[in-house]
């Protein structure tokens, strides 16, 4: 302890203020504990203020605009124009509604929120700096700790995010204009949401990415439909190419350079290059060599069922404890911890966490493909509805993409779902549901839906895989 | 060292779990391949359960006493790596289809040792169950295993093609509880015995308007023409009644009435509780009400052979319509050669009973209607009619009723009958009875006349197609040339499943089997 400090007490203290950890806090604070909270930059974390929500305010915004030029087939013509500034003022404005909120949900549940960066000191110490030179120090005693560092963008070599035309993720959503030309580093989820946007937005994007594909972590039919409205988009892509460096040109702008495996460079005119080629855990600010915790080699704080760290008395939440780097999964992981903190049963034993990727159609999951549940051991029983034959998709004049379900031939349980479909996020709840509840496909296609509205597309899928659904031939 | 978990095998014919009565080691214990390492009390037998590996015990995960579900971890093993060489290559080996018995278990549990031992023992297996240990329940449910400290990847679930619910997480702490006995009968607390569902009935025993159930069992309801607001209810959900697939299944066995009645004797008993009880009870469980109803007294924890008898029991009676056909005849032939014939036996140490002369009378009263030594096949919509003769003997001990069986009886001689019956009786009753000597049977035989009384209405060893019950032999008024005369006569009760034969065929079986016992010279002949 250093002279000077305050020395302050509390029952559990909760490294970082995002998902997993303001959820984590508000818990261990309704359970009664003593709670404090530590966040070194903004309450919310990536999720509120540079990630989810500033994204999903601009793709909505760049969905509005682009309906509305899109809608002559409906007979109706408009040319709308996008004033950024503005735009970014409301998303910031919205950021700062939902940052207040938890905020000021955190204190009327009685959280001690401090601002500063923390670092163990030992196994019941963090040492809190505040931010800024000469801000001071003090120090937390605690009895549990909570970590939910996050994670921050992957760098990549010969691409600097201190560099004006360099843009993490984070920076593109702060963007007050839109650059007329954008390469975009990366065909991950996050590459894709802003590659749409942007192009909807009316910047020409160029994609590159080392892979072959689109969206590889899914499959092939899936990730296909959203390739294809990104080609009608005006999206180019590149794929098998690595970027490997920038330079500023004559005029102001940009060249990217790109690197096939067998060496054959290309490069790429840009105003803008925004590198989304994945994101790393935050361990490096903790010193956790004080309390002799390491992460594992994907950079990760290892945690068992009970959000437990190989410490009994440190807990590590959300994208610091491992994937997927999901803003929900952070926070169910927050409320285990605060409840096994608070010295409750609690355990993460969910059978499937859902996904969603907003781009255009949207893409979401949950539980297990047709493969994955044939190589679990099942014998997978599936069926698909598409969207041509949904009488909603069509009057919102969007006929691409399908919902597929999942389960188990022998009694009919839903193991997953994929969708991709307008509002692929939202109707991919009631698939979670059912993957959770142990629910069968019989139990999908007895519950009414309301028509006309794209969830019915659930229940055909339930029927199509039961061989009777009424809008679909049943193969 | 590698360590190895060892899950109590599957012992076969659908049995879920069993007592662990003994163990027969420690931890820190060294064992070897095939010591047995604990008593198992599973359907009707002990199983003596063998170690699969050499190496040393070091936890045991189950107390004596404690009902163990089947692929439970019971014990943990550290064994040598060298041990544990992969011998196969095949890692997934099929062990939830095929039933087990305590003979190949070893064998088994081999296949399963090389498998995680190849991947260096990291992680325990995910034998059993759903592929990938995939347990079909709800959140909620599966937080409440939690809480009660059941794992629920051991329970077996009774909820729609097998979704794990809140009753069986319960019941699967109950068993698991030894507390059964000294737990007060604290209406909070009181769950659903084992036997059979606690009916949840509406206020007052109305016909509800409500209904509480899946899609899928409105389904089967629907689908086997019952109405669901009429099926009597196991559980509750919300302080409503909450209608599973087994209850459909249940109230649909019991011909839909049979439930019903069950049903007005819970309410019968309930309503003597008060209107308190009754009256405010829409969605009460009953089972509490009874509680309250009844005096105190001892609770008896409801497992073990008596429970598999009262489940065979339930399953037989609700499957199969019996009819029970009694009849009397005269047995002084029979007394008489038997008198003699004992007195020959005992000089070979050979205890010669009635017995083996009723398995002969019987056997071959099965030849003349093999339609009673047969079995239904529902699923397959199927008689059987079995090409072997293996006469079950039940047997009275002081744990229960248990039948072993005496295998192609009609090819053995009364002497060998009677030693097979007399050996087969003793290890009954000492409880060493191997597993095997209670399989295969085809058709039963009960000997009332030890306990007294005159006529009985056995129930069918399902799925067997019929059951024999001597009575005693003791001297009755009987009609000789019109006279009344005091007669040696033995009593009969029979009772076959109606689905395979008719009352005629019960009548011209016992008549068979009286002539033969009546006359017993024949069955020499036969
Ligand atoms: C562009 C983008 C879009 C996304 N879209 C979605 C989406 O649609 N849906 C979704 O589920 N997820 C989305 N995510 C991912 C989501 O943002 C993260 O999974 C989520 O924020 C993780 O929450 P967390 O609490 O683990 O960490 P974070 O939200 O990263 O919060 C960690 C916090 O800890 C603070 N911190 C770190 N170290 C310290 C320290 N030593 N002391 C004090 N404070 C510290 C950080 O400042 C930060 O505020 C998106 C991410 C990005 C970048």
């Amino acid at each position: 302890m250093v002279m000077g400090d305050i020395t302050t007490g509390t029952d559990v203290v909760v490294i970082g203020g995002g998902p997993g950890g303001y959820v984590a806090a508000i818990r261990a604070a309704q359970r009664g504990l003593a709670t404090t909270l530590v966040e070194k930059d903004h309450y919310g974390g990536a999720c509120l203020n540079h990630g989810c929500i500033p994204s999903k305010a601009f793709i909505t915004a760049a969905d509005v605009a682009d309906e509305a030029a899109n809608a002559s087939g409906m007979g109706v013509y408009a040319d709308p124009e996008v004033d950024m500034g503005e735009l970014a003022a409301w998303k910031d404005d919205v950021v700062d509604r939902l940052t207040g909120g938890v905020e000021q949900l955190c204190e009327a549940n009685g959280v001690d929120l401090i601002e500063g960066t923390a670092a163990f000191e030992d196994e019941h110490t963090v040492r809190i700096a505040h931010g800024g030179e000469g801000q001071g120090m003090e120090t937390v005693e605690f009895e549990q700790a909570i970590v939910a560092t996050g994670s921050r963008p992957v760098e990549i070599p010969g691409f600097d995010f201190a560099d004006e035309p360099v843009w993490s993720s984070r920076d593109a959503l702060a963007a007050e204009t839109v650059p007329d030309d954008l390469v975009v580093v990366g065909a991950g989820y996050i590459g894709m949401e802003l590659s749409t946007t942007f192009a909807k937005l009316g910047a020409d994007v160029t994609v590159v990415e080392m892979l072959d594909d689109v969206l590889p972590a899914y499959e092939e039919d899936v990730s296909s439909v959203v390739r294809r409205r990104a080609d009608d988009l005006g999206i180019d892509f590149t794929f098998g190419e690595g970027a490997s460096g920038w330079e500023e040109t004559s005029d102001g702008r940009i060249a990217v350079h790109t690197e096939t495996e067998d060496g054959t460079e290309s490069t790429y005119e840009a105003d803008r290059v925004l590198v989304a080629v994945g994101r790393e855990p935050v361990t490096d600010t903790l010193e956790l060599e004080e309390i002799d915790l390491a992460p594992d080699d994907d950079g990760f704080l290892r945690t068992d069922d009970r959000a437990r760290t190989d410490l009994d008395h440190v807990f590590a939440v959300g994208d610091v404890a491992g994937e997927p780097m999901l803003a929900h999964k952070a926070s169910a992981e927050g409320i285990v911890a605060a409840e096994v903190a608070a010295g409750e049963n609690a355990a993460f034993d969910a059978r499937a966490i859902p996904a969603a990727v907003f781009t255009d159609p949207e893409i979401a999951t949950v539980g297990l493909t047709e493969a994955e549940a044939e190589e679990a051991g099942f014998d997978p029983l599936v069926g698909e509805m598409p969207l041509r034959a949904n009488g909603r998709a069509l009057t919102m004049d969007e006929t691409e993409g399908f919902v597929r379900i999942v389960a188990e031939a022998d009694a009919g349980f839903v193991l997953g779902a994929q969708i991709v479909a307008p509002e692929a996020s939202e109707l991919i709840a009631e698939a979670a549901l059912a993957v959770e509840m142990g629910a069968r496909l019989d139990d999908l296609a007895g519950t009414i839906h309301t028509h006309p509205t794209l969830s019915e597309t659930l229940l055909e899928a339930a029927e199509n895989a039961l061989g009777e659904a009424i809008h679909t031939l049943n193969e | 060292m590698v360590e190895q978990s060892f899950e109590l095998p599957d012992l076969g014919e659908g049995i879920a779990e069993g007592e662990l009565v003994a163990w027969a080691v420690a931890p820190g214990d060294h064992v070897e391949q095939d010591q047995v390492i604990a008593e198992v009390e599973t359907d009707k037998a002990l199983v003596e359960v063998p170690s699969p590996y050499d190496g040393t015990v070091t936890e045991l995960h189950a107390e004596e006493g404690e009902m163990v579900p089947v692929d439970y971890v019971i014990a943990t093993f550290e064994i040598d790596a060298s041990d544990a060489e992969p011998a196969g290559t095949e890692a997934e080996t099929d062990e939830s289809s095929t039933p087990v018995d305590a003979g190949t278990v070893e064998a088994e549990s081999a296949e399963l040792e090389t498998a995680e031992a190849t991947e260096g023992g990291a992680e325990a297996s995910e034998a059993g169950g759903a592929p990938g240990g995939r347990v079909f329940a709800a959140p909620s449910t599966r937080s409440l295993a939690r809480d009660l400290d059941v794992d629920i990847e051991t329970v077996e679930g009774t909820g729609a093609g097998g979704r794990v619910t809140e009753s069986d997480v319960r019941r699967a702490a109950e068993s698991a509880s030894e507390s059964g006995a000294s737990e007060p009968a604290s209406g909070a607390d009181a769950t659903p015995s084992e036997a059979e569902p606690v009916v949840v009935e509406s206020a007052g025993g109305t016909k509800r308007e409500r209904t509480l159930a899946m899609p899928a069992t409105r389904r089967l309801a629907r689908e086997r023409g019952v109405d669901i607001n009429d099926v009597p209810a196991s559980e509750e959900r919300e302080g409503e009644p909450f209608v599973t697939p087994a209850d459909v299944e249940a109230y649909v066995e019991s011909g839909g009435s049979a439930a019903e009645t069950g049903a007005s004797a819970e309410r019968g008993a309930s309503a003597s509780a008060g209107a308190a009880a009754g009256g405010t009870g829409a969605g009460t469980n009953t089972g509490d009400a009874g509680a309250a109803a009844s005096p105190g007294g001892e609770r008896v924890p409801y497992r073990g052979i008596r429970r598999t008898i009262g489940e065979q029991m339930a399953q037989s009676k609700f499957t199969a319509p019996h009819v029970t056909h009694h009849d009397e005849f005269d047995a002084s032939g029979l007394v008489d050669l038997r008198a003699e014939l004992a007195e020959i036996a005992d000089e070979e140490d050979v205890n010669l009973t009635y017995l083996p002369f009723v398995v002969k009378a019987v056997t071959s009263a099965l030849k003349e209607v093999p339609y009673l030594n047969a079995s239904l096949d529902e699923e397959a919509g199927e008689i059987v009619l079995h090409d072997e003769y293996n006469i079950g003997i039940a047997v009275a001990t002081d744990d229960g009723l248990l039948v072993p069986v005496i295998k192609h009886a009609d090819r053995k001689g009364l002497k060998e009958l009677a030693r097979e019956i007399d050996e087969l009786a003793t290890q009954a009753r000492e409880r060493s009875l191997p597993r095997e000597a209670m399989r295969g049977g085809t058709f039963t035989i009960t000997n009332i006349g030890v306990i007294g009384g005159e006529y009985s209405s056995p129930i069918i060893n399902y799925p067997e197609a019929g059951i024999f019950a001597m009575g005693p032999i003791k001297k009755r008024p009987w009609v000789v040339d019109d006279e009344v005369v005091a007669r040696k006569t033995m009593t009969i009760s029979m009772s076959v499943d109606h689905r395979l034969v008719d009352g005629a065929e019960a009548a011209q079986f016992t008549n068979h089997v009286q002539t033969l016992l009546a006359d017993p010279a024949r069955l020499v002949l036969e």
